[in-house]
């Protein structure tokens, strides 16, 4: 096998003999390691039968084989090459359990070391001679909940407001080191009421349905009497003429809201000649109703009402004498006239406002053509979200089917606005809208793989970059069948977007478990600079440079080392930068010392105890986010240090006594020395020149005899491990882009991705492209169990 | 002069509006009378008899053994220094020495005691080692009562815990992290998650907005809504293989309880809240008032017969919470591995007293409620334990364990008992269940009920 040897040998020497030599260096990648003594597994002929066999006979069968399944494990069932490839994560676990001495258990005899090391190494043989020409798997992805942030961001670009209404959820379970693997996210009763909160929330927010205008009765006041027309009274008016010009009136001036209003004027009169007095209401000087003043006594006045509307702003409601007439014997001095007696004015309303204007998202989400009736509007409404929820088009009976929750609102008498919340919330609770489903095609045969329709991919290219759903040009190509033929424009256009962001935090932030930022806490006695805000800086840091690398595309291997990074003032400070000051970020050459992600502070402090550096975390956070060769964890029962002699020293000469421990030295002898190259930097990564009273020796020795002097020389080192970094970020990449863990016959999809990685320079765009062109990414494999 | 109009306009109140009158705080007048009765069925059984409720507390990284165990047995015994903060509670306790959970311990499957010891404390089932994929575990304690009692109350029970960290990645050796901050498993696939922020479990207790005046048609509207998706829900079943379809059914499982829940609620009585309940904020800063925070709504929850099973978790198991109100600025995993240092033990040491005096404030608030004529903590049983022993051996044999209350008068408190070594937990749990009426034969690795509580 040329491709994985290297990373073979990396692990092969993890946990064992301290003599083994990997082959570390670069450029030795298609050669295994030689062998310093005694057998050794040659991966290209390595077999169960020949040299596996003899040592689960010897060692194993006594209680998993043989009629016995101790622990459940059977492991004479597995008699040949494609059983154990098959059955990968039983052997990794066998693997595990030989390597870390736990199996075979006291008293079972102990293997010979040099036994140990040529059936595990021939196990992982085995395992690596998988062969591709004849894989036909490309896995199957679980049915995936949407997670918290996709959750969060597909309501954004659905509805048009974001404000993260899964704050509230419970967490999403973690599997393979990411929170979006659809065998690990489950749906519990708490968050589905969850859903259903958050949707009848997230409708009571976009679909407006204004407050009752409260109608309330409004007591004019403060009467005029337009000139010659009458005079004021106490609280109301005599009115007696026209005026001068004929529009003579008593009014009074107020201001409206829009709407009906029941105006109530008190009023009587006194009568005289042979007609009875007539009045007239007036609004905005325009005659509205006229009226027979028949009462003429102030204990039994008469109520003229009348329903007006008036546009919002000043009004002016008056009331006018009609049919003025003064009896022939009137003089100046002793007036004989008729009177229209008015006692006040009262306005009740407003009746009918128009609504107020409807928020945009109101807007668009309720838009529908003209002069539909309501059930047919809703119709349209509903069509139109649900397509756009379930990432897909809708057929009309499910459409049918969520408007039944429109009629039922409607016999409870709910309003229209009412009715299609209840209905969008269904859909908002609906497994389709929930879950990415992909169907196996009807003719689909099991065990066969099928491309996945052109919806289903483009749900996982968005899901993938954006952590969101497709949007409209995405739907589009899906549409029209066109998305497959043009996904390397659809992918760097994604990429350019402003919603890739998502991939940084989402993706980024899981592989260099940068969200362990927001839970660690360093002392602050030993750290008094540590605060919130420089947690915050040394975040963005790494993700702003993730970016940058992605969107520039840059080499992967620019991760291990680069020129530049980015810096605030609070993080400029904690670097020895002058000239940075203020909140923003800004992209700057690394000072001396620094450059790559092993140097910034959140790696550094994400990998540290509390109050000191932790070279074993830093060295394992290497070995295990970067290389993807986790060391195994510590055997059970570890023996407690010697309590004689307090140990002492520095950090590094207390962690060097403890590795004279046999037991604890295999593994350490991998984890701490590359811890040591960056004990320059304290706990929270900042430079230091001593640790306490103790000078700093960063210098060190991985167990294959490379040395090196600090991290400069280590991080060359790592970049010369190409194969193996960029074997190991595919994986990462690979299982976040699938939402699953990876299973032995991906390990064809990760040969090919790499090969293509390799001929494109390593860089990261390329590496989201290839991982986009796989074939788990673009196909699945049927179950054959739909009808 | 009022017009038909505006009769029919005013007469129209505003759902919302009345909605956002009310949730903040809810303070009606606290009537004996009021408080929740028992309900019908008990009723017939027994009319003066108060409801029977069970709640199981876990801390995290085993206790300091030496400081734990009382030297004497039965009824006069002394406090060892971790337990002196109970000194006011005595009587109501029972110390239960020599009991086991072996489920904890590899039995093959090598590391990873943490992960194990959370998982197996309320199931005696060894967790599958898997970092995800297939989790499993075992029908806790806490859900075989849930399922039997649940339907008489608006939630079958409620899983509350202070820390929020939930860990990513590969948890212990191989384990998810779901093993360890998980108590409660409806069954050996479903985890029940805790909820830690004290608002949030106020609207979980009372959601169904007990003066909502359209509370009745809100609910049956929600039901519909939920009963329309259990529809989308099982015509997709029919087109989907394999996991995919488990996954379904946990969603479909989700909706059915949910909507029993709904139309559970319609029947009960409306929730009283005692006088001067007030709604808490968000995640308080400070742990020891988070802790007094979850313990209140514990009391509330219990007081008020919105539930009657309760699990809390006082960390995630492996928790690394630094207590540094009682001088433990590391973090609490590290130092239970003290490696027989006398420093550490004493940080230990430490950090466990201060969870019993959390235990001591919770009891204490449960005593001061009267019910019938003894009190709220007559008719509780509160188990509170670990399933490690010493943290630095990950042992889980012998392990601490408590249990607060008198259970209805169906125990004897006030006396410490020493089982027979390698006695499972389980069989507390089960004498447990019997006292609830929920018996049950068999649950985990239990060998039998566990004797002598009475």
């Amino acid at each position: 096998m040329a491709i994985g040897a290297d990373k073979l040998a990396w692990f092969l020497g993890l946990c064992g003999a301290l003599s083994q030599v990997g082959s570390l260096s670069a450029g030795e990648t298609d050669k295994p390691a030689a062998p310093p003594a005694g057998r050794q597994a040659d991966p290209s002929t390595a077999t169960f039968a020949k040299d596996v066999l003899p040592f689960l006979q010897a060692h194993c069968y006594h209680c998993h084989g043989n009629g016995k399944h101790e622990a459940e494990l059977t492991l004479d069932q597995y008699r040949d090459d494609a059983s154990l490839q098959q059955n990968r994560k039983v052997w990794d676990n066998v693997l595990h359990m030989i390597r870390s001495g736990e199996m075979p258990p006291k008293p079972r005899p102990r293997p010979m070391a040099d036994e140990i090391e040529h059936a595990t190494q021939s196990i992982d043989a085995v395992l690596a001679s998988f062969d591709c020409t004849q894989n036909k798997n490309v896995g199957r992805v679980t049915l995936r909940r949407l997670n918290r942030a996709e959750y969060n961001n597909t309501i954004r670009d659905l509805v048009g407001i974001d404000f993260q209404p899964a704050a509230d959820f419970p967490a999403d379970d973690v599997g393979y080191g990411f929170d979006n693997i659809g065998d690990v996210l489950s749906t519990t009763p708490l968050l589905l009421e969850k859903y259903l909160t958050a949707a009848e929330t997230i409708f009571e927010k976009a679909i407006f349905i204004p407050e009752p205008v409260e109608a309330k009765d409004i007591r004019l006041e403060e009467f005029r009497v337009t000139r010659a027309a009458g005079e004021t009274t106490d609280g109301g008016a005599a009115l007696y003429g026209k005026g001068e010009d004929g529009k003579g009136e008593v009014y009074a001036e107020t201001t409206l809201d829009e709407g009906d209003y029941i105006v109530r004027v008190q009023a009587y009169a006194k009568q005289l000649g042979d007609e009875k007095v007539k009045a007239t209401l007036r609004v905005n000087r325009e005659a509205v109703k006229e009226f027979e003043i028949a009462a003429d006594d102030r204990d039994a006045e008469q109520i003229l009402e009348a329903r007006i509307r008036v546009k919002s702003g000043a009004a002016r409601i008056a009331l006018a004498l009609e049919n003025p007439f003064s009896h022939p014997d009137s003089t100046e001095d002793a007036p004989n006239r008729r009177l229209l007696l008015m006692r006040g004015m009262v306005l009740d309303g407003p009746y009918d406002p128009p609504p107020p204007p409807a928020p945009e998202v109101h807007r668009r989400l309720m838009a529908h053509a003209a002069d539909l009736a309501p059930r047919e509007a809703a119709r349209e409404i509903v069509t139109r979200f649900a397509a756009r929820a379930f990432r897909r088009p809708v057929k009309p009976e499910e459409v049918e089917s969520i408007l039944r929750i429109y009629d039922l609102a409607e016999k409870e008498g709910e309003s229209f606005e009412e009715r299609v919340r209840l209905a969008l919330c269904r859909v908002l609770v609906s497994p389709h809208f929930l879950f990415r489903i992909e169907l196996d095609p009807a003719d689909a045969k099991a065990g066969e793989a099928y491309p996945i329709g052109e919806y289903e991919l483009a749900s996982r290219l968005s899901y993938f970059l954006w952590s969101t759903l497709p949007d409209e040009e995405l739907l589009g190509l899906a549409a029209q069948g066109e998305l497959r033929k043009n996904l390397d424009a659809q992918v760097a256009r994604m990429l350019k977007d402003d919603k890739s962001a998502a991939l940084v935090q989402n993706f980024a932030g899981q592989w260099l478990t940068l969200r362990k930022l927001d839970q660690v806490s360093p002392d602050k006695t030993e750290f008094p600079l540590w605060d919130d805000s420089l947690r915050r800086a040394m975040r963005r840091e790494t993700e702003l440079f993730f970016e940058a690398i992605l969107r520039e595309d840059r080499s992967i291997f620019d991760f291990l080392n680069a020129d530049f990074t980015f810096v605030n003032g609070r993080l400029a400070y904690h670097y020895g930068i002058s000239g940075v000051l203020g909140r923003e970020f800004q992209r700057v050459a690394v000072p001396p010392n620094r450059g790559g992600l092993l140097t910034q502070a959140s790696i550094l402090t994400i990998t540290s105890n509390p109050t000191r550096t932790s070279p074993v975390k830093r060295g394992k956070w290497v070995l295990e986010q970067l290389l993807g060769t986790p060391p195994p964890p510590p055997p059970p029962d570890i023996p407690e240090l010697p309590p004689k002699g307090e140990l002492k020293g520095s950090l590094r000469k207390v962690m060097e006594q403890h590795r004279e421990n046999a037991i604890c030295a295999s593994c350490h002898a991998r984890m701490d020395p590359i811890g040591f190259a960056f004990e320059n930097y304290d706990a929270i990564g900042s430079w230091r020149e001593k640790d306490g009273e103790f000078p700093i020796d960063a210098s060190g020795q991985l167990p294959d005899g490379q040395a090196f002097r600090g991290p400069g020389e280590l991080k060359t080192i790592l970049q010369g491990k190409k194969e193996l970094f960029a074997r190991a970020l595919t994986e990462k990449m690979l299982t976040y882009a699938l939402g699953r863990g990876l299973e032995y016959y991906d390990k064809c999809a990760v040969d090919e991705i790499v090969a293509k990685l390799e001929k494109n320079d390593y860089r990261l765009s390329k590496l989201v492209a290839e991982t986009i062109r796989s074939e788990p990414f673009q196909k699945r494999t049927a179950t054959g169990e739909m009808q | 002069m009022t017009t038909s109009g505006q009769i029919s306009r005013r007469a129209v109140l505003s759902r919302r509006a009345v909605l956002r009158g009310v949730g903040t705080v809810m303070a009606l007048p606290l009537l004996e009378s009021l408080l929740p009765r028992v309900r019908a069925a008990e009723a017939e059984a027994n009319a003066a008899e108060h409801p029977r409720r069970m709640a199981f507390i876990y801390v995290p990284n085993g206790v300091h053994m030496q400081d734990w165990t009382p030297a004497q047995e039965g009824t006069d015994f002394e406090l060892p220094a971790i337990l002196q903060p109970l000194a006011a509670h005595q009587k109501d306790l029972l110390v239960l020495s020599g009991l086991t959970c072996d489920k904890g311990r590899p039995n093959g499957d090598g590391a990873g005691d943490h992960a194990r010891a959370s998982s197996a404390f309320l199931t005696g089932a060894q967790a599958r080692k898997t970092a995800g994929a297939n989790f499993r575990s075992g029908v806790s304690a806490d859900q075989i009562a849930a399922q039997k009692l649940g339907d008489r109350t608006r939630l079958a029970s409620l899983e509350l815990g202070v820390e929020a960290f939930r860990g990513s990645g590969n948890c212990d050796s191989g384990y998810s992290c779901v093993y360890e901050h998980t108590l409660a498993w409806r069954n050996a696939t479903t985890p029940l998650p805790t909820e830690v922020n004290p608002k949030l479990i106020f609207e979980r207790l009372f959601s169904d907005r007990p003066n909502d005046p359209d509370r009745v048609k809100r609910g049956r509207l929600r039901a519909s809504v939920l009963d329309a998706v259990l529809d989308d829900a099982q015509r997709l079943e029919s087109r989907l293989g394999g996991a995919d379809r488990q996954k379904l059914d946990q969603y479909l499982s989700s909706v059915r309880d949910l909507e029993d829940r709904i139309q559970r609620a319609e029947k009960l009585p409306p929730v009283v809240l005692p006088l001067g309940t007030q709604k808490p904020q968000e995640l308080p800063a400070d742990l020891t008032e988070h802790f007094h925070l979850i313990s209140d709504l514990l009391v509330l929850a219990l007081q008020t017969d919105v539930t009657r099973v309760v699990t809390y978790m006082f960390g995630r198991e492996g928790s690394e919470q630094k207590y540094s109100m009682v001088g433990v600025n590391e973090g609490h995993h590290s130092i239970t591995h003290h490696q027989g240092k006398p420093e550490l033990q004493a940080k230990i040491k430490a950090i466990n007293t201060f969870h019993i005096e959390q235990l001591a404030y919770l009891l204490a608030k449960l005593k001061a409620i009267p019910e019938g004529t003894g009190t709220l903590l007559d008719n509780c049983l509160v188990a509170y334990g670990s399933a490690i022993a010493d943290g630095n051996a990950h042992a889980h044999g012998d392990l601490p364990v408590l249990l607060a209350g008198r259970g209805g008068g169906t125990v004897q408190p006030g006396r410490h008992i020493r089982y027979e070594s390698e006695t499972p937990l389980n069989n507390l749990w089960l004498a447990m269940l019997d006292r609830f009426g929920c018996r049950a034969e068999q649950l985990g690795d239990s060998t039998g009920t566990l004797g002598r509580l009475a």
